[in-house]
């Protein structure tokens, strides 16, 4: 069965480089999602699993650091693989995201080649 | 401590390095002074608090934010964006130079902490910071095509 993928970003600009990126990866997904805040993104979460969310961390209703914490509560979710692509990039925040239940993490700018290799590893 | 010579090395970095990544467009500093931006301008900025607080803004006419906006979203023209799509495109350039702003000069100032950006139809960075602020400012040409202002004005925080 095709794998699903989130992305999850307050901007729509951002959502759809994300989206033109995991496609020029030459990674495919057979369903595709949106969400614009990390509240959003949780209730799709609890409507049924999904295998990757690429998830922004600076987000006004609920940021993604706290996103992830509530998803990793979820039964739906235990097998979901989450990565921050963010522009934070202190390496403390990295490390508590991690701890907190982050598989990965980009940070923004970033290359096509920087995100096939943050990527690909966690989808085989 | 920062120096502002070294901000504006800093800001003019970062611009090109999100200019280059993410939006796919050639950026150099512009020395030329008076050409000015077309009117309507558009001005997105983000705020950030820590031992260094302040503001960072960029500024353009919105023909070179119609095209940077399209060039971002892989589109050939910006004709068919709408006014929303135009200001959260130039709305996050502002949150990845504010973030490759950060990553540079963490390990001298430590965290600091981003608000959301946000985009108004004006040219003017208003300055509330007051006393004891610096503002370092640079001009930039997008593609031999477009030129947009970029603008950091910082203190040092009052409760770091
Ligand atoms: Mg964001």
């Amino acid at each position: 069965m095709g794998k699903s993928l989130m992305i999850v970003d307050d901007s729509a600009t951002m959502r759809k480089i994300i989206m033109r990126t995991v496609r020029m990866s030459g990674l495919e997904f057979e369903r595709t999602e949106e969400a614009g805040s990390g509240v959003e993104a949780l209730e799709k979460l609890k409507a049924g699993p999904i295998d990757v969310v690429l998830c922004d961390i600076n987000m006004p209703e609920m940021n993604g650091t706290e996103m992830v914490k509530q998803a990793r509560q979820l039964p739906n979710c235990s097998g979901t693989k989450i990565i921050m692509v963010s522009t934070e990039s202190a390496q403390e925040l990295i490390d508590r995201v991690i701890a907190d239940g982050a598989d990965g993490y980009i940070t923004k700018p970033f290359t096509l080649e920087k995100f096939q290799e943050k990527l690909a590893p966690l989808l085989n | 401590m920062i120096t502002t010579v070294s901000l504006k090395d800093v800001l003019l970095d970062s611009t090109k390095e999100v200019f280059e990544t993410m939006v796919f467009m050639a950026v150099e500093e512009s020395l030329q002074d008076g050409t000015s931006l077309d009117a309507p301008a558009l001005l997105a900025t983000i705020t950030f608090k820590g031992r260094l607080e302040g503001c960072l803004g960029i500024c353009c006419g919105q023909t070179c934010a119609s095209a940077v906006a399209a060039s971002m979203l892989g589109m050939a023209s910006g004709e068919e964006l709408g006014a929303n799509d135009v200001s959260d495109a130039i709305g996050e350039i502002a949150n990845m130079l504010l973030g490759a702003v950060k990553s540079r000069i963490q390990n001298e100032v430590g965290n600091i902490e981003v608000s959301i950006p946000s985009v108004v139809e004006g040219r003017e960075l208003r300055s509330s910071l007051g006393e004891g602020s610096s503002q370092v400012r640079i001009r930039v040409s997008i593609e031999e095509e477009h030129i947009a202002e970029l603008s950091l004005l910082y203190r040092e925080g009052c409760n770091h």
